[in-house]
């Protein structure tokens, strides 16, 4: 269909002689294309998981579409699938027309195009199917996240910089410092947050454990938010934008500052997802600290964004492609001031595993990246397709469909968060919790479910209307595409530096630092910077790893951050598989495992969570939300023939319930013999089995699992179901959190000193604190 | 508004003006980063009372003595139970816990789920209202029963055995069939005088 033009006429070429060269805009299209579609199964899988949670049992029992396994598939539908395509759109689009230069390789740009659908697909049949790594937005196993590294640093990032080396186009263009910052810094963070050991070609098994785990997934995870989510938007906005508007960019200061402070804060900021946690208290404080100095540098980007629509706010009030802007940037403004917000210890304390996260990431999603992406694919469409847009005022619905979607989707998710978290925390005057029943807080929130349920649906509508007018667009596309060549000389090698910039204040009498100052506020030492890709793209990554080492490093190296607990051991083969059980069904989702050092919580759930409690969790299960209640100390907390009876049908248990059977735990055998590699890879990392346990795994197993059945059957339960795969998570459940109360191996102590049961039951009453240190002392 | 002057940039059309920084913007984001020295000092300066764990041990001696400090530690045994089954205000702690920690097994109504029925006149391992304390402590049926002496409070064991006790009778609807054997009624609390004046001499 394209009419390939040569636009390399000589490589060994070193002369001003202007070339000819053409835009690869297939690559664009494609990638239009893919964005469209993933926009619909994002919305659509988001659709469905709102409805599973006012409706459990939609899923019909089916575990593949159950909850935990779907909820992820819509993160990383919405995150990788639908704005990933619409970044690479981006990048694709304007890089060649900012470089001045086609992409350097066609066959990279297919590649990577074909290579990221690979990946989405697979991503979206492993999920179903259970197999996760349960860390958010990075569930995908290690197979699929080494393509991952493939496609995204080698085809991606070598076919992007080497575009910018042989760009004809002097200067590189704040959006293409964006995109630098993207590119590096996001591999940075898929490799080092994925690095596991594989137990079988499905599972692998993370290298970082506990407290430690948790701070490089949320290292990852509030960076994926930053590096895949905004600095690419922004990129996105910077080219788009002018473009749309046809105005010029409000301050090209204020990009230079934006650009680099947010490089260099945003990394810190990862551990305030982690406040009150186990996760030492100093690392807490500086991811607080740094989110709320990156309030402004997030803010210079929307400055720089709506204060360039001066005198252009008439043509807003004309083209929905500029109103889907103008929204999208201010839901960016409206996220990026709660972000920091959120990061308050204190605010946090009230909505960390409620609602409350769940609507500022949809503000941020729907809105920012959401409105931005459908903004560029209207600019684009009549483009990239030479033709008119088939409907000017389906466009205005969407606009205006989605707009009203956004709000009820996130406003009655906003009052939900609130009113889940103070109904948590609630106490009367006798210092009792108000509402002692987990399930009343869950109930009151359902209708605002229902709302949200509205929101969703009229948002997923606008999606359906941008589908159907760019496929009537496409219906009316030439028969051939007109593919213009353009002329521009190459670059000289020898550019002459801008001569020294003098001071505006050069005859005024002051002092020599002042002027150098005013000099330096010039940015001319920048504009140098930005004809130098490979250097720009080192320092960026400098910025990035500096803040990065700052936080890590100490995390790693200082042993008091973990102390060690003498009665923490390491979890049985059969927990191990039930583990593996928990993990794979995405019971994470909605059950937390992290009690907060918070009165009204730990009254709710026992002792609070201690670092050392976690040093054989890998990954760690500490959760983000919570829709169920917090797991962390459920060890014992029932009997085994109740969790049998709650997989069975939860509302048997506990009316109310918003959790789905899990019948098929109950049905499907365990699978004894692959239980030893989960061990072989725990011992590897460290974990002590004994050479029973590793040499004859499925033996040891199946003996604790005769034990626990037995147990369901002393309890009232049914008999012979020792090899259900339900027996090995209910051992791990009845293991979760016990291991704080175990009295220290006597070894240590000679048998005179050992407490006597009364003493033993008194000291166990007391928890905690003191059976830390009690353990401690043991050492 | 005043437009400062334009840059030579040009970038496939598009320009760009070089305007200052916001005012507004420059001494906002001066401030969040001179704040943080300050924050760190208060809180990791080692000033005692100030870190998260200290805080949390305050709020809960704060919160026990909100509870407590009236009746100090008690004694799970049968005298104590009836002494706090006369008392309303204390029961009704007791059902507090109940319902934060009993009902998945026991119903909303001590009607019995997977756990025994608690409102008629058999029990399984119960002869006596102190007995009703050592099952909540020690558990009981093979682990049906799941200890709770180190979830719970001694005292929270004494209302929430002193609630259970009170559940006797009331035969809630689309209860579980009686299970156990039938026991002896309970002894009727002590008279109000009576307990204080224990309380004083203890």
């Amino acid at each position: 269909m394209e009419a390939t033009i040569d636009s390399s006429t000589s490589s060994a070429q070193d002369s001003l002689e202007p070339d000819q060269f053409s835009y690869d805009d297939k690559i664009v299209r494609l990638f239009v294309t893919a964005t469209i579609l993933w926009a619909l199964v994002a919305t659509l899988v988001g659709l469905v998981v709102a409805l599973l949670l006012v409706m459990p049992s939609l899923s019909g029992g089916l575990p593949y579409i159950s909850f935990g396994r779907l909820r992820p598939l819509h993160t990383n539908a919405a995150i990788f699938a639908f704005a990933g395509n619409a970044i690479f759109a981006a990048v694709y689009y304007s890089t060649q027309r900012l470089c001045k230069a086609r992409m350097w390789s066609d066959t990279l740009s297919q590649l990577h195009f074909w290579g990221w659908q690979l990946i989405i697909v697979a991503a979206a049949i492993t999920l179903p199917l259970g197999i996760t790594q349960s860390r958010e937005y990075a569930e995908l196993e290690w197979p699929i996240d080494i393509l991952i590294a493939v496609v995204w640093l080698f085809i991606f990032g070598g076919n992007f910089l080497m575009t910018l080396i042989h760009r004809r186009e002097r200067h590189m263009y704040v959006a293409l410092w964006f995109y630098i910052a993207t590119i590096v810094t996001v591999a940075l963070l898929h490799v080092f947050n994925n690095l596991v050991i594989p137990a079988g070609w499905f599972k692998g098994y993370s290298v970082y454990a506990g407290v430690q785990d948790a701070f490089m997934q949320w290292w990852y995870g509030h960076n994926a938010v930053a590096f895949f989510l905004t600095t690419p938007f922004l990129g996105l906005m910077y080219y788009f934008l002018p473009k749309a508007a046809e105005r010029p960019v409000f301050s090209y200061r204020l990009s230079i500052i934006h650009f680099w402070s947010l490089v260099f804060i945003y990394i810190w900021a990862g551990p305030h997802h982690l406040h009150y946690t186990a996760l030492p208290e100093w690392a807490c404080s500086l991811g607080m600290l740094f989110s709320l100095m990156l309030w402004m540098p997030s803010w210079g980007g929307m400055i720089n964004g709506l204060l360039t629509l001066r005198g252009a706010w008439h043509k807003v009030a004309a083209d929905p492609v500029l109103k889907f802007f103008v929204v999208g940037i201010t839901f960016y403004g409206m996220s990026t001031f709660e972000g920091p917000m959120l990061s308050i210890k204190a605010v946090n304390a009230l909505s960390h595993y409620t609602d409350w996260t769940i609507a500022h990431v949809h503000s941020g999603a729907l809105g920012w990246n959401g409105f931005m992406a459908f903004g560029m694919i209207y600019w684009l469409l009549p483009v990239l397709y030479q033709t008119k847009l088939w409907s000017k005022k389906l466009m205005s619905l969407h606009f205006w469909t989605g707009t009203i979607g956004i709000l009820l989707y996130i406003i009655p998710i906003y009052a939900a968060g609130l009113m889940q978290g103070l109904m948590w925390r609630a106490m009367d005057d006798t210092g009792h919790l108000v509402y002692p029943e987990f399930i009343e807080t869950i109930q009151s929130v359902v209708p605002l479910w229902w709302l949200r349920v509205v929101g969703g649906t009229l948002y997923v509508s606008g999606v359906v209307m941008l589908a159907f007018n760019a496929f009537m667009t496409w219906t009316t596309r030439p028969a051939v595409y007109d593919i213009p060549v353009y002329t521009a000389p190459r670059l000289s090698k020898d550019y002459p530096d801008e001569p020294a910039t003098e001071s505006d204040l050069k005859d005024v009498p002051m002092l020599e630092a002042g002027k150098k100052l005013s000099v330096l506020g010039k940015m001319n030492w920048h504009r140098r910077w930005e004809r130098l890709p490979v250097k720009f793209t080192v320092l960026t990554t400098a910025a990035v790893l500096v803040a990065t080492l700052f936080e890590l490093v100490p995390t790693f190296l200082i042993r008091s951050n973990v102390p060690t607990i003498a009665t923490v051991t390491p979890y049985t083969p059969l927990e191990l598989a039930g583990r593996h059980i928990y993990v794979s069904e995405g019971c994470y989702n909605c059950h937390s495992q992290m009690i907060r050092p918070i009165v009204a919580e730990t009254k709710r759930y026992g002792e609070y969570s201690k670092p050392g409690e976690f040093i054989y969790d890998r990954p760690f299960q500490w959760g983000s939300r919570r829709i169920g209640p917090d797991l962390a100390r459920e060890g014992g907390k029932q009997s085994s023939f109740w969790h049998w009876r709650h997989f069975e049908n939860p509302t048997d248990v506990s009316p109310g319930s918003v959790m789905p059977s899990y019948q098929h735990l109950l049905d499907d055998d365990l699978k004894f013999n692959a239980i030893a590699p989960h061990v072989r890879a725990a011992a590897f990392l460290g974990a002590e089995y004994s050479e029973e346990e590793l040499n004859n795994t499925e033996a040891v197993a199946r003996k604790q699992s005769e034990v626990i059945a037995a147990e369901i059957v002393a309890q009232g339960g049914p008999a012979a179901m020792y090899d259900k795969q339900a027996i090995a998570l209910i051992a791990y459940l009845q293991r979760v959190g016990t291991d704080l109360f175990k009295t220290p191996e006597p070894a240590a102590k000679t048998p005179a000193d050992s407490p006597g049961d009364g003493e033993a039951a008194a000291a166990d009453s007391e928890a905690g604190t003191t059976g830390n240190e009690a353990t401690e002392d043991a050492q | 508004m005043s437009e400062a002057p334009k840059t030579d940039h040009a970038y496939d059309g598009i320009e760009e003006y070089d305007n200052p920084l916001p005012g507004w913007w420059k001494w906002l984001f001066i401030a969040t980063i001179v704040f943080a020295p300050f924050y760190w000092v208060y809180y990791h300066g080692g000033a005692e009372g100030r870190s998260v764990e200290d805080q949390f041990g305050i709020a809960l001696a704060e919160n026990t003595r909100l509870q407590f400090a009236e009746i100090g530690d008690l004694q799970p045994d049968t005298a104590t139970v009836a002494k706090f089954m006369g008392k309303d205000s204390w029961v009704k702690v007791g059902k507090s816990v109940f319902r934060a920690n009993c009902i998945s097994c026991h119903g909303r109504e001590g009607e019995g789920k997977v756990g025994p029925n608690l409102t008629d006149d058999s029990y399984k391992n119960v002869k006596t209202l102190g007995d009703i304390a050592k099952v909540i402590n020690n558990g009981a049926g093979n682990g049906a029963m799941p200890k709770w002496s180190h979830r719970l409070h001694v005292n929270e064991v004494v209302m929430v055995s002193a609630f259970v006790a009170s559940l006797r009778g009331t035969n809630a609807e689309g209860g579980r069939p009686p299970e156990g054997n039938k026991i002896a009624a309970w002894p009727e609390p002590p008279p109000e005088e009576e307990v204080e004046d224990e309380k004083e001499k203890s």
